[in-house]
């Protein structure tokens, strides 16, 4: 352990390179999944309708997907055969970016979802017989259900910043270009370099505690 | 040559709402029925029965959150269902009112936020029915931190400062402590005095016959037809 936090305060290049792409790709793919997320989970809680709950479940289903699985899928897009051949993001930093999208865009919109179809009846109604209109009524929504949003967008980051099966499928674990932390662990810890492995799980855990504590005290409890 | 009588008798309110055979319910299910209602811009319409009588239904109603199963409700002639003068010119008081998220300014200003009114404009309407709800410098105050009566201050003043002329008041006072109840009656009183149309339920006795100027009973789902009470 002690070696561990050595290799951390001694400023090792590699070490904090792999952090900072890490930080990266997850910072990307929660910000590409947040917006399609929160409007598909704000559509689906807007009004019923046929087989929303349907969608809610399959939603949640995709939550708990093997990343190894969506990884799977990306990587058939990104492929040279796949529709997104073109774009090179085989190996490359674009597709680790794009899996993680993909991984974070339905806990986004499950969250927001479920966050949303708990609001208070009364707070619709209220929007509406004080001659809000849809715009508005969206805004004020979106403002009432900030600390959900934002626990929506944490969850994403959380689960992107610590998967393994996307970045390794989709990036390759390529040393200065696509290997995150969690790669690094797997490979480090395969290759018996325990001391880089702990640094980078002290990291991971870290910014774990870090993003969510600074989130919340960004959006207190109004309540 | 003697002169028409009828020139000097004073103009009828126009009618603000009317019905016919209106039906309301949930899910299909009939709650209550009104036949012959009309109401008169102006006026103050006390509704009273027992709980589950249908008198917030008939409230929402009025305000368009609640659509009819069958029959028509009207709004200046349209249906209250598509009225756009309806939605800008009338506010609707929960029994147990929903402030929303941050501050009692925003909150209170809302509506006109709503309507694209600027900050400084609508920040003083707030501050002017806040103030006459007895809450002055409470502006900046979380709304989830206030106590009940504060709140349902707090909801009414939204409601006053919206500018509507149609106020649809749920028991307004039931989630008030005396002291708020008393200031809640007063502004009430004024809004009424000030030609502001009020209908409004109550089991208040009090309230009705302080403020109301005619009382529809409601009683086994069916509103009481035939001549409302009227009230000197």
């Amino acid at each position: 352990m002690r070696e561990a936090f050595g290799l951390l305060l001694s400023g090792d290049r590699e070490t904090w390179h792999i952090v900072w792409l890490s930080v990266r790709f997850s910072l990307f793919s929660t910000l590409f999944s947040a917006a399609p997320g929160i409007a598909l989970g704000a559509a689906l809680a807007s009004r019923p309708f046929r087989g929303r709950r349907f969608l809610a479940a399959a939603l949640n289903a995709l939550t708990a997907l093997p990343t190894v699985v969506v990884g799977l899928f990306a990587y058939s897009l990104v492929t040279r055969s796949g529709p997104l051949g073109f774009t090179g993001f085989l190996f490359a930093p674009g597709g680790v970016i794009l899996g993680q999208s993909l991984l974070a865009l339905p806990v986004v919109a499950a969250l927001t979802y479920t966050g949303l179809a708990r609001l208070d009846p009364r707070f619709r109604e209220t929007l509406v017989t004080l001659g809000a209109g849809r715009g508005r009524r969206f805004l004020a929504t979106l403002r009432e259900a900030r600390p959900v949003l934002i626990a929506a967008i944490v969850a994403a980051f959380g689960r992107v910043t610590g998967e393994v099966g996307v970045s390794m499928m989709l990036g390759g674990n390529i040393r200065w270009s696509t290997r995150t932390m969690t790669t690094a662990i797997a490979l480090d810890a395969a290759k018996g370099d325990f001391e880089r492995a702990l640094s980078l799980g002290l990291v991971l855990l870290v910014l774990a505690l870090g993003v969510n504590v600074a989130l919340h005290a960004i959006a207190p409890d109004e309540r | 040559m003697n002169a028409d009588p009828r020139a000097n008798a004073p103009t009828p309110a126009p009618t603000l709402y009317a019905c016919h055979g209106l039906v309301l319910g949930y899910g299909g299910l009939p709650v209550l029925r009104v036949d012959g209602f009309a109401l008169r811009e102006g006026e103050r319409l006390a509704i009273v029965g027992p709980n589950g009588s249908g008198k917030t239904t008939f409230l929402k109603s009025l305000n368009g959150l609640v659509s009819p199963l069958s029959g028509e409700l009207l709004f200046r002639g349209e249906g209250v269902g598509s009225s756009r003068a309806l939605r800008l010119g009338s506010a609707y008081l929960h029994q147990s009112p929903y402030l929303f998220a941050g501050t009692v300014s925003y909150n209170a200003s809302f509506a006109l936020l709503a309507r694209g009114v600027p900050r400084a404009e609508r920040d003083e309407a707030a501050e002017r029915a806040l103030a006459r709800l007895g809450l002055s410098g409470f502006g900046r105050r979380p709304s989830r931190r206030l106590s009940g009566g504060e709140a349902q201050r707090v909801a009414l003043a939204r409601v006053i400062a919206s500018g509507a002329r149609v106020l649809l008041l749920d028991e307004p006072t039931a989630s008030a402590d005396a002291p708020s109840a008393e200031i809640i009656a007063r502004v009430l009183i004024e809004e009424a005095e000030s030609g502001i149309t009020i209908v409004f339920s109550t089991h208040d006795r009090k309230l009705e016959r302080s403020i109301a100027t005619r009382t529809l009973s409601l009683a086994d789902g069916i509103a009481c037809p035939g001549p409302l009470e009227e009230h000197p």
